[in-house]
């Protein structure tokens, strides 16, 4: 597979310098890795993190039915791998997080289960509980009457008032909510804790190939359950204005998608959609990604059937970024023309 | 590449110290791979030296398009050394009072500067053509680095001639972009930010552009940028901790230099912002860039829509829906279907905008076709909620179950065109419910379960609540003690207070003390460790009502006859909520218990006063009314048929009426009250199904 390097060069994983039982650990992880894959039984500690075939197999191996079960092998081992602590194995393990959470949130409707899935799941929620201390994430908006580093205060409206704008309290957003430790998966809790995976996932996404990326943009559409086609050369704002133009041959295409369509919608609470959102707000609009026609291909989609399932939601906390992200999507294209370039004259002189 | 290929080679041609020489022979050279002989040709016709000659070869090559070519012709000069020579020649010159300037040998330096510079930066867009991007932003941070060590103090506008600044402005602008391109993320950041910092004299154009790209690599690069460093910042401004706060502050400054005139409007701005502030749920912030954007930017229904959008995220839902109306107005936009929705929507949870929502709503039904007809099912969903909701405010028993008929028909249409949506499913369940159709309501309460599976702590209310209805209390109990397994601590209030209300209905009050009790429990933990300001949104919105406790053993005690401690409990919610109509009514039960019918009266009158369709109170009213004087019964009746008006599933306001009726001597009309209020027992939840929305 051609896309599965790293998207970042800068971003190889460091050699971690957590232990220095960290060889053993790399060996532990393949000789376990290839009793369970035997095709894989060619690895070696050196090749684990760059065996191109590894992604592909393992995921594969995720999607078979039963495949997250309690005493599934491949879940111990993801389990496993994760807690060893070494950095390198934990972002391995990371990689499959779309896939996890993919299978995992579709077949809960079906009852089965996912005992194997779920521990892996709560490894990562609990790596991200550890590390935030019971902090929640949070931001401050910023405030253009107080000077930055950016910018000088200019007071905007002088006079406006006896120093009031100074006095008003910074605004403090809350990212993401300060996290409980949780033992097993209760089922209202689940949204939070794969939502949390996930925001670790975003976290390291500069270390994720883009074959990651790619299955993440995939069960973004299966979670909306929504076909997006629609919204393809179209905004709602526009859509009255260009329906003659092709409005016929368009809905055609959507009749076809809508009989096709997988099932696998799962309700999408903020705590899940938010870190979905930001995941999809890089793989549509990270530096270089537009390398990546596949990536990009199944971004687009993505968004447009979230765009889609945000509208059938009548949901405007996700109407808004979906909508923006729909739009900036269509302008990603660079056909502006180059502002770092010379202006270019047939006088050429000093 | 891009060069001006077509029809102007001929006319491309050198000119210097005041001559001028035709490009096409020097072009004959190069291509023959001559690079000393077209050097030669220039020096001579043009009296230049070495490294001016080498320059503009370089540029032609560049021109040309044959960056490999203008690659060769720069490496010829050592670019480095001279860097280093004008290192010096400048240094030489800095004692010099600034402001009197030497004019003449300052701009003699900065020719030769800018010489050097411009080659420097040819080399590094070539470097960039040929995609050797580390090698070609090292060459560009060469430049940098020279014009700080330079100009020390950072350029000010009388310093440099128009030529050297463009330079520098572009090799700003440059550096960081090619960072990007090798995929160097941290160096790209550091580089943004020397560019923003540090004073290189940008004008606005360049800056703006520089800092939209900083923007787009903060929000959308993955990577986790550190605070910039300490040595800029300055006593009491502010410093972004984290890429979002970077992001967002840098996208408000460039929203003001719009504002300022000091920029070209670029939708893309907001459109960036809009995404950063709503992933960290701040669209009431959005609200306010988006207001005091200049009129004229966007189109005024487009900026209606936006803000209603932002308002209603923002949970203002009364604000947003006064700019629909202006936005949906006959004269402005009124067939734009998301805001129909969106109006429709926020109409449907209030029984007063009931009426106005069934409007947008049927407007979406018939605007929902070719490319929005997708949304059909959507706008058939909307209507059934608006229909339900205005049959609740019916003035006339007809026309309620008119609406109520039409609103299930809707529900229905809509699940035809949307069976996989969650939430419909659940709001048909509640509808069934709540006009006792409970197994259909059983039926799509476990669809709507299973889909969600359990995810959803409604889910299990409703599931409990429509089975106590059926009187299958015990089967009840195993659901809500699934559902409290299932569930955090902090979100198991409404669960237990279902529970106790559970056990009462199994006639176990001491078991529902004891429920009772450790909710009360739970609460004290709860004000503990909620201290703090880190309580998420989600605990908050199911945050164990203790108010609701206190009034619910109340009315335990009372029923128990335990007066004293009834007492104790009203007093305590009292401490909670001064005016309360459903601790009137418990007051009022209290006092009938105790035979003190005319207190009682009182009671719930004040109760009444509170809220005046509170049936509890009606139906007490009512009952205590008769029991004070027979000649009081038309009264007592009014009360009554009021409380079945409001609530028709009463089965105690049925039962009261009744009474009445007997003692009037209607009795074929009394037995059709019991009637209804025996069947109505027999599907009577332990908590009215509304309370679940």
């Amino acid at each position: 597979m051609s896309g599965d390097e790293a998207t970042t060069p800068s971003a190889k994983p460091k050699a971690s310098a957590t232990a220095t039982d960290s060889p053993l650990k790399m060996q532990t992880a393949v000789d376990s890795l290839s009793s369970i894959v035997p095709s894989l039984s060619k690895l070696t500690p050196a090749s684990l993190l760059t065996s191109p075939d590894l992604y592909s197999k393992i995921s594969a191996l995720l999607r078979q039915p039963n495949s997250g079960a309690g005493d599934n092998n491949l879940c111990r081992w993801l389990y496993d791998t994760f807690q060893s602590g070494v950095v390198d194995l934990q972002l391995l393990v990371l990689r499959f997080l779309p896939v996890i959470a993919g299978v995992y949130l579709s077949r809960v409707a079906d009852r089965k289960p996912q005992a194997g899935f779920e521990a892996v799941l709560l490894a990562l929620y609990a790596y991200e509980t550890t590390s935030r201390a019971g902090k929640p994430v949070s931001i401050t908006i910023p405030d253009l009457s107080q000077p930055s580093v950016y910018h000088e205060a200019t007071a905007k409206t002088p006079g406006k008032g006896p120093a009031n704008s100074a006095a008003t309290d910074p605004e403090i957003a809350v990212v993401s909510p300060a996290l409980e430790p949780h033992g097993t998966v209760r089922s209202t809790r689940r949204a939070r804790i794969v939502g949390v995976a996930l925001e670790l996932f975003y976290a390291k996404i500069g270390h994720m190939p883009v074959s990651s990326k790619t299955d993440f943009c995939e069960f973004c559409k299966v979670w909306a359950g929504q076909d997006g086609e629609m919204y393809k050369n179209f905004e709602e704002g526009e859509m009255c204005k260009k329906l003659e133009d092709g409005g016929a041959k368009e809905e055609e295409e959507g009749v076809v998608e809508k009989k096709n369509r997988v099932e696998g919608r799962v309700p999408l609470s903020w705590e899940l959609l938010q870190p979905v959102m930001r995941i999809l707000g890089h793989c549509l609009l990270g530096p270089n990604n537009n390398k990546h026609v596949e990536l990009c291909n199944k971004a687009n989609e993505a968004c447009r059937s979230l765009f889609s399932r945000s509208m059938h939601d009548v949901n405007p906390k996700a109407i808004l970024p979906m909508r923006s992200l729909l739009r900036l999507s269509k302008t990603v294209m660079p056909n502006h023309p180059d502002p770092t370039e010379l202006p270019f004259s047939d006088v050429i002189s000093l | 590449m891009e060069s001006t290929e077509h029809g102007s080679v001929s006319v491309r041609e050198f000119h210097a110290n005041g001559s001028r020489m035709v490009a096409s022979e020097v072009e004959a050279k190069l291509d023959q791979g001559n690079i000393q002989e077209a050097e030669d040709s220039l020096k001579e016709g043009l009296s230049l030296n070495f490294e001016e000659a080498r320059a503009l070869l370089g540029k032609l090559e560049y021109q040309r398009g044959n960056v490999e070519g203008a690659l060769r012709v720069f490496d010829g000069i050592d670019l480095q050394a001279a860097i280093q020579r004008l290192q010096s020649s400048f240094s030489e010159k800095t004692p010099v009072k600034k402001g009197r300037a030497p004019t003449e040998s300052v701009s003699v330096s900065q020719h030769a500067a800018s010489l050097v510079l411009e080659a420097i930066y040819l080399k590094a867009k070539s470097l960039q053509k040929l995609g050797k991007f580390t090698e070609a932003a090292n060459n560009c941070k060469h430049i940098l680095d020279a014009v700080e060590k330079i100009f020390y103090l950072g350029i000010t506008d009388i310093q440099v001639d128009n030529k050297l600044q463009e330079i520098v402005s572009h090799a700003v602008e440059l550096l960081p972009e090619l960072w990007k391109q090798a995929g160097c993320y941290d160096e790209a950041i550091s580089a943004y930010r020397r560019a923003l910092l540090s004073k290189w004299n940008l004008d606005n154009d360049y800056c703006a552009r520089i800092q939209k790209s900083f923007v787009i690599i903060l929000l959308y690069s993955g990577v986790e940028a550190s605070p910039p460093s300490l040595a800029v910042q300055v006593e009491g401004s502010y410093v972004p901790k984290n890429n979002l706060e970077e992001a967002i502050l840098l996208l408000m400054i460039l929203l003001r230099k719009f504002s300022l005139g000091k920029m070209k409007w670029d939708p893309s701005v907001m459109e960036h912002l809009t995404f950063a502030l709503s992933i960290c749920t701040q669209t009431s912030i959005l609200a306010k860039q988006l207001e005091e954007l200049m009129p004229g930017v966007y189109h005024r229904i487009d900026c209606w829509n936006s803000l209603a959008l932002c308002y209603s995220g923002a949970g203002q839902n009364e604000c947003a829906l006064s700019l629909l109306r202006k936005s949906l107005h006959k004269h402005e936009r009124p067939n734009d279907l998301t805001s129909l929705l969106l109006a429709a929507r926020i109409c449907s949870e209030d029984s007063h905008f009931a009426a106005e929502g069934v409007n947008y709503a049927l407007r979406a039904v018939n605007n929902a076709h070719d490319q929005k007809e997708h949304l059909k099912g959507v706008a058939l969903r909307m209507l059934g909620l608006c229909l339900g909701k205005q049959a609740k405010v019916s003035s006339s028993d007809s026309e309620r179950s008119h609406l109520q008929s039409k609103a299930l028909e809707s529900l229905v249409a809509a699940i035809k065109l949307e069976p996989n949506n969650c939430d419909l499913i659940f709001e048909l369940a509640v509808h069934y419910a709540q006009h006792r159709n409970l197994s259909a309501a059983l039926r799509s309460a476990r669809h709507f379960f299973n889909q969600t599976g359990g995810s959803v702590l409604k889910a299990w209310r409703l599931l409990a609540l429509i089975l106590s209805a059926q009187q299958r209390f015990s089967e009840a109990e195993v659901v809500i003690d699934a559902a409290l397994d299932q569930t955090a601590r902090w979100e198991q209030g409404p669960l237990l207070r279902l529970k106790a209300k559970l056990k009462i209905s199994q006639s176990r009050p001491m078991d529902a003390i004891e429920t009772y009790r450790y909710l009360l429990a739970l609460v004290q933990a709860q004000k503990k460790s909620f201290g703090s300001f880190q309580i998420s949104s989600k605990v908050l919105d199911d945050k164990i009502n203790e108010f609701d406790i206190w009034h619910g053993l109340a009315n335990l005690y009372g029923s128990l006859s335990h007066w004293k401690d009834a007492e104790i409990c009203l007093q305590k919610g009292r401490e909670l909520k001064k005016y309360s109509a459903a601790l009137m009514h418990t007051q009022g039960v209290l006092f009938e218990g105790r035979g003190q019918y005319e207190d009682a009266l009182l009671a719930t009158i004040n109760g009444v006063l509170i809220e005046p369709n509170h049936v509890p109170c009606k139906i007490l009213m009512g009952s205590m009314i008769q029991k004070i004087g027979p000649k009081y019964l038309a009264a007592a009746r009014s009360s009554m048929s009021d409380a079945i008006r409001i609530e028709p599933t009463n089965r105690m306001a049925w039962h009261y009426l009744g009474l009445l009726n007997k003692k009037d001597g209607r009795i074929s009309d009394a037995a059709d009250c019991f009637q209804a209020a025996s069947m109505l027992e027999e599907s009577d939840p332990i908590e009215s199904f509304s309370s679940i929305l």
